[in-house]
């Protein structure tokens, strides 16, 4: 909205921004009443201005002319003012608009009334210029402030969208990750929601080679977009790897965490956990940087997998060294994000390690091939609405 | 989370405590704002009081490390316990700060 300069106004009144783009419908059965409105409404600067002298032609005029804002008279010809203003309200289209009723009725019940029927408020007749002026600017200005906020946020929404598809397409679709599956004999589930429309958890697994997977969960610090741009950044990073280097998870994590260095501002930082999984003989080689514990069960008891490491980003000399298990059939590995041990639930408890161990414990009795879906049921029974970060979940079994 | 500082002419002590997350940002930055002192003045973060930091809380303790340096400041962590202590285990911070048990 550019500041133009406004026509000086009556008694002096700075007009503040200019008008004379916006639409004015007065209503009113007498002429004369129409013509002083109008008179008042030039002074305020605005020029585009139409007459309705009835009801049915004030509900056509906010059909065809489309008004910014509608001078309504309560006492009208046909269909009265207050019909019509429910009218307008009711009217997808128009609901918006402001509507200034004009009446003579003072008592507070009749002007509740008004303003029950939707009235954005009310002048007293007989309507003084100076005050119809400032009350009609009022609405005016407010009216342009809401529809550019209105068009900044649909503008947002919009490249949100997008940007989260974007986001979702950098991890493999259902169909590919099922076929690697079956080629590696394990059986992959995931959950992936961001808390905000995009979010700064990214995982992938994908073949390196016909008998090497590899698995990477990371979370950048933060959420949102700037969490968001960070595992676009990282995506890359893998992409840009030789088989040779990915083979090596240690290798890998000291390459991403060194180049993250350069690329990230100061305090932020990914944790991550890289597995490459040799799926003959069930050989899981990987390196930790900061993750929550993966969780490995064996036998009855889950065995927390020790992920600690400094975080990717914040220095360029660490080296991550290798860890191995072996996964044998029948043995599941369960990676997760932060979110699903750090969130409250109504008594501000968290779920902890210990927590999601029991839960993911009690999913493997309830359904042993994918647990995975069982598990998310609990956990939203109680923390359903309470999560706040990126979740990610990856569940692996080998078969 | 709440943060008091008391001075005195070889350190300054700054007592953090509740939860330090997301939303602190820019509490802290006011923290960091008050960094100053002769070189080799003490920072002391004292983390007893903390009973939860997340990713973004870590994160600003990395920022102060490095404002503290830059400043030519010595910079230590103080009395994380529990929960804090542990998330700071698994982030080996003992490699990137000094830190006192």
């Amino acid at each position: 909205m550019t500041a133009r300069p406004s026509p000086p106004g009556v008694y002096g009144i700075d007009l503040g921004i200019a008008l004379d783009q916006r639409r004015v419908l007065v209503a009113d059965h007498s002429a004369f009443n129409r013509r002083t409105l109008a008179r008042f409404l030039n002074w305020a600067g605005i020029r585009d201005i139409e007459f309705a002298a009835t009801g049915s032609e004030t509900l056509a005029k906010v059909e065809s002319f489309n008004p910014d804002l509608l001078l309504l008279d309560v006492v009208l010809p046909e269909i009265d003012g207050i019909e019509v203003l429910k009218r307008i309200r009711q009217d997808r289209l128009h609901a918006d608009i402001p509507v200034l009723v004009q009446t003579t009725l003072v008592s507070d019940a009749l002007r509740t009334l008004c303003y029950q029927a939707g009235a954005t408020d009310i002048l007293a007749k007989p309507v003084n210029p100076g005050e119809c002026i400032a009350r009609v600017r009022y609405h005016l200005e407010r009216l342009a402030l809401i529809q550019e906020l209105r068009q900044f946020r649909e503008r947002i929404e919009k490249e949100l969208k997008t940007a989260r598809d974007m986001q979702l397409s950098l991890a493999p679709e259902r169909a590919s990750l099922d076929a690697l599956a079956q080629r590696h004999n394990v059986s992959i589930d995931v959950f992936f929601e961001s808390s905000e429309e995009i979010g700064g958890d990214f995982w992938s697994v994908f073949e390196i080679d016909s008998e090497h997977i590899g698995i990477v969960a990371a979370d950048f610090s933060g959420h949102g977009i700037t969490a968001a741009i960070n595992t676009f950044r990282l995506h890359t990073l893998i992409g840009r790897l030789a088989p040779g280097e990915l083979r090596d998870p240690g290798a890998t994590l000291t390459i991403c965490a060194r180049r993250l260095y350069e690329l990230l501002p100061l305090g932020q930082f990914a944790t991550a956990f890289y597995g490459v999984l040799h799926s003959p003989s069930g050989e899981l080689t990987y390196a930790t940087a900061g993750a929550p514990s993966p969780l490995l069960f064996r036998q009855g008891t889950p065995e927390m997998i020790d992920a600690s490491g400094l975080f990717l980003g914040v220095t360029d000399d660490e080296v991550y060294p290798n860890e191995k298990l072996v996964l044998e059939p029948g043995n599941h590995l369960f990676l997760y994000s932060d979110a699903l041990v750090e969130t409250r639930d109504d008594d501000g408890q968290m779920l902890g390690e210990d927590g999601l161990g029991e839960m993911a414990t009690r999913a493997i009795d309830v359904a042993p091939l994918h647990p995975l879906g069982a598990l998310l049921t609990s956990f939203s029974a109680r923390f359903q609405g309470k999560v706040d970060d990126d979740q990610t979940a990856i569940w692996i079994r080998r078969n | 989370m709440e943060y008091k500082i008391n001075s005195t002419p070889e350190a300054t002590e700054i007592l953090l405590s509740g939860r330090m997350t997301f939303s602190d940002h820019e509490k802290f930055r006011n923290v960091i704002a008050t960094f100053d002192g002769q070189k080799g003045h003490q920072m002391v973060f004292d983390l007893s009081g903390l009973d939860f930091v997340d990713s973004s809380g870590l994160g600003m303790l990395i920022i102060a490390r490095d404002i503290a340096q830059k400043k030519s400041l010595t910079f230590c962590l103080r009395g994380a316990r529990d929960d804090v202590q542990r998330v700071m285990k698994v982030a080996k911070f003992n490699k990137m700060f000094t830190i006192i048990d």
